[in-house]
């Protein structure tokens, strides 16, 4: 079974490598927000909620425009069949569920940085900013993977993904959004215990998830 | 299903009743706090249309209508009385809460979790319009359902770990804690039960007109 | 990870009473068969009439309506993985960004021989392009790829809808000359072509 998880991420991987559309339009919608953004404010500093919210808000809808593509690259291509006759349903889904925690995690390592420098803020507690950019980067991903799958399903109009996805992003990027807001100053409020939320809440969703999408993977 | 309307109508008009003119009006809200016997059954409606719905989708997904027939047709019915009692749930709580603390919406963690819930419906209704007349329609709508039921604890645990909150358990009396007069806890639970009638009563309405569908459909075929 | 059967005497692919509905329109009702290893069924019928659906009903791809399918005597429901089919047709398609090695790897799920598959890709005349992209391929080399992709897990069960199409002359003549030498296999080809039909033993008329 790992190895078929790992046939497929590698098969995703070099996929998406060669077409890299995907990828570089988050990214690009990233970077554009976050300059955006720092432009505007010319400067002005805002307390370390805006930051964060900011922050969260690029983030998510960074992740909105790529995190569903995983699947509805597969509708759009007409290859789902083919991936269905070659690999199990489980291991479709492990594969492109690390696929996504991957792309996330990577939009983040480039975005943080950019935020950060162009917002010149610098977390107090660079520690905790981290713990909870990829706790919440975890939940953010698993929990949409299964939700890509039903929007690939459904024909996989753009804000569809949104609009299922954001009730259930919404706890996820509101502990996210706190413990951030937290990192940022001395003293400011942090609790591990909300980062090991955010990991238990991965942990519950990638369960589910997995028992879900056999029902929504199939073809009637 | 005409028994069950009965029940229905002596339960709901004894809840009117009482709540009006038997139940003791609260300390500090006054005969304003009588607002919670019919908010309170209402927000306990929604919550329990999105678990009947939520079940009864597992029950699809597992069965595929080989045994229990329409069932994913139910629970559809049960997420529609459930959007509308959310909806319902809203509009009393900002009534209530301009009354008592003077603005109509706080986002103290109640009602964040009655946005979830308005949100997670609409989304569903919005999915399963997306689907059209796929056969996938049933199965990914019913996922979808089954999902967000298995989110929502850990919402609702997410909001005492984050905030205090400015619900009712604290405004009823000064003591910080539900302390309701042994009255206002019958009547309470009388309204319960009464909106509960009301949403069999509509759910059984809705079932009703499903299988008159379904039968309508069948003939056409033939 | 594969299910294979060491035995091919437990063989059999069963339909019972199968029917299938697209929305409204009724496709197929109340078909049984039964084939077993060795044998070959050809499902012929007017475009539209749920050849191709048959096909991935019978491979265990579609539930149907009503009926059962079965092989190996287990039932099949769904898409959980399955092991020892193949199927080639119109709608599997296989991914242009990749090239038909790296295709080919993955059907076979990694655990056959590689120069073997390789091999066969050169037989069907891929060789020179095995290592370009997929997208960048005729047709013609599409459908033999299809074929190649098929046959790369070494499935028990073939299932061929309209192998033939796409293909020129010489394309033809390689690929029905490889089916017919096949052996101890279940081959069901959806087809309205004389040369196909003729690869089969038996005939199933849907459509009328």
């Amino acid at each position: 079974m790992v190895s078929d998880i790992i046939r497929n991420l590698k098969k995703d991987l070099v996929i998406e490598f060669r077409t890299r559309v995907s990828f570089a339009i988050s990214l690009a919608f990233a970077a554009i927000s976050t300059i955006a953004i720092s432009l505007v404010s010319g400067g002005a500093p805002f307390t370390d909620l805006v930051y964060s919210v900011l922050f969260w808000l690029i983030l998510f809808f960074s992740a909105m425009n790529g995190l569903a593509h995983v699947f509805t690259r597969e509708e759009e291509e007409g290859t789902s069949l083919f991936l269905m006759l070659n690999s199990g349903s489980d291991s479709i889904f492990l594969g492109k569920l690390v696929f996504n925690a991957v792309f996330f995690l990577i939009l983040e390592t480039v975005i943080a940085p950019l935020y950060l420098f162009f917002l010149q803020v610098v977390p107090a507690s660079p520690g905790h900013f981290i713990a909870v950019a990829v706790a919440g980067g975890l939940a953010v991903s698993s929990s949409t993977t299964l939700l890509g799958a039903m929007v690939a399903r459904a024909g996989g109009k753009g804000a569809l993904f949104t609009i299922i996805s954001f009730p259930v992003l919404l706890p996820v990027i509101w502990v996210s959004i706190a413990e951030t807001a937290g990192s940022l100053s001395e003293g400011g409020a942090m609790s591990r215990g909300n980062v090991v939320f955010l990991l238990a809440f991965s942990a519950l969703v990638v369960a589910i998830s997995l028992v879900l999408f056999r029902a929504v993977w199939e073809t009637e | 299903m005409m028994p069950m309307f009965i029940v229905l109508n002596i339960l709901m008009t004894a809840t009117i009743v009482l709540a009006f003119l038997w139940a003791p009006s609260a300390e500090i809200l006054g005969h304003s706090s009588r607002i919670i016997y019919f908010h309170v059954p209402v927000a306990w409606v929604s919550v329990l249309s999105f678990a009947v719905s939520g079940i009864m989708s597992i029950v699809y997904l597992r069965d595929r209508n080989t045994k229990y027939k329409l069932i994913e047709e139910k629970a559809h019915a049960s997420a529609s009385i459930g959007l509308a009692f959310t909806v319902l749930t809203i509009i009393s709580g900002s009534i209530w809460a301009k009354i008592s603390w003077g603005s109509f919406w706080n986002w103290d963690p109640r009602e964040r979790t009655i946005v979830v819930l308005l949100l997670i419906y609409i989304a569903y209704f919005i999915l399963r319009a997306a689907l059209g007349d796929s056969p996938e329609k049933r199965r990914i709508s019913s996922a979808y359902l089954v999902f967000t039921m298995a989110v929502m604890p850990f919402f609702v645990f997410v909001i005492p770990r984050m905030y205090d909150t400015l619900h009712p358990d604290t405004i009823i009396n000064t003591d910080r804690k539900i302390k309701l007069a042994t009255e206002m806890r019958l009547v309470l639970l009388l309204g319960a039960l009464s909106f509960t009638a009301l949403y069999i009563n509509l759910y059984r309405i809705s079932v009703r007109i499903i299988s008159l569908r379904k039968t309508i459909e069948e003939d056409d075929d033939e | 990870m594969k299910n294979k059967t060491n035995n091919s005497a437990d063989l059999i692919l069963e339909a019972r009473g199968i029917s299938k509905k697209f929305g409204q329109q009724r496709l197929f009702r109340d078909i049984s068969l039964r084939i077993e290893a060795g044998h070959s069924l050809a499902v012929t019928g007017p475009n539209g009439s749920g050849k191709s659906t048959l096909l991935r009903v019978l491979a265990g791809l579609q539930r149907p309506d009503a009926g059962e399918v079965a092989i190996h005597g287990k039932k099949t429901a769904g898409a959980h993985g399955l092991g020892d089919i193949g199927l080639m047709g119109p709608l599997v398609v296989p991914y242009r960004e990749l090239t038909a090695r790296e295709n080919i790897l993955f059907a076979a799920r990694d655990d056959r021989d590689r120069d073997a598959l390789f091999a066969m890709l050169e037989d069907f005349g891929l060789g020179p392009h095995a290592d370009k992209q997929v997208g960048s391929y005729s047709t013609g080399m599409i459908q033999r790829l299809k074929f190649c992709l098929a046959l790369a897990g070494d499935p028990s069960l073939l299932f061929l809808d309209e192998p033939g199409s796409n293909l020129d002359e010489p394309g033809k003549k390689k690929l029905y000359s490889a089916i017919g030498s096949m052996s101890g296999k279940i081959i069901v080809i959806a087809t309205n072509d004389r040369n196909e039909f003729a690869l089969c033993e038996r005939e199933l008329r849907l459509g009328q």
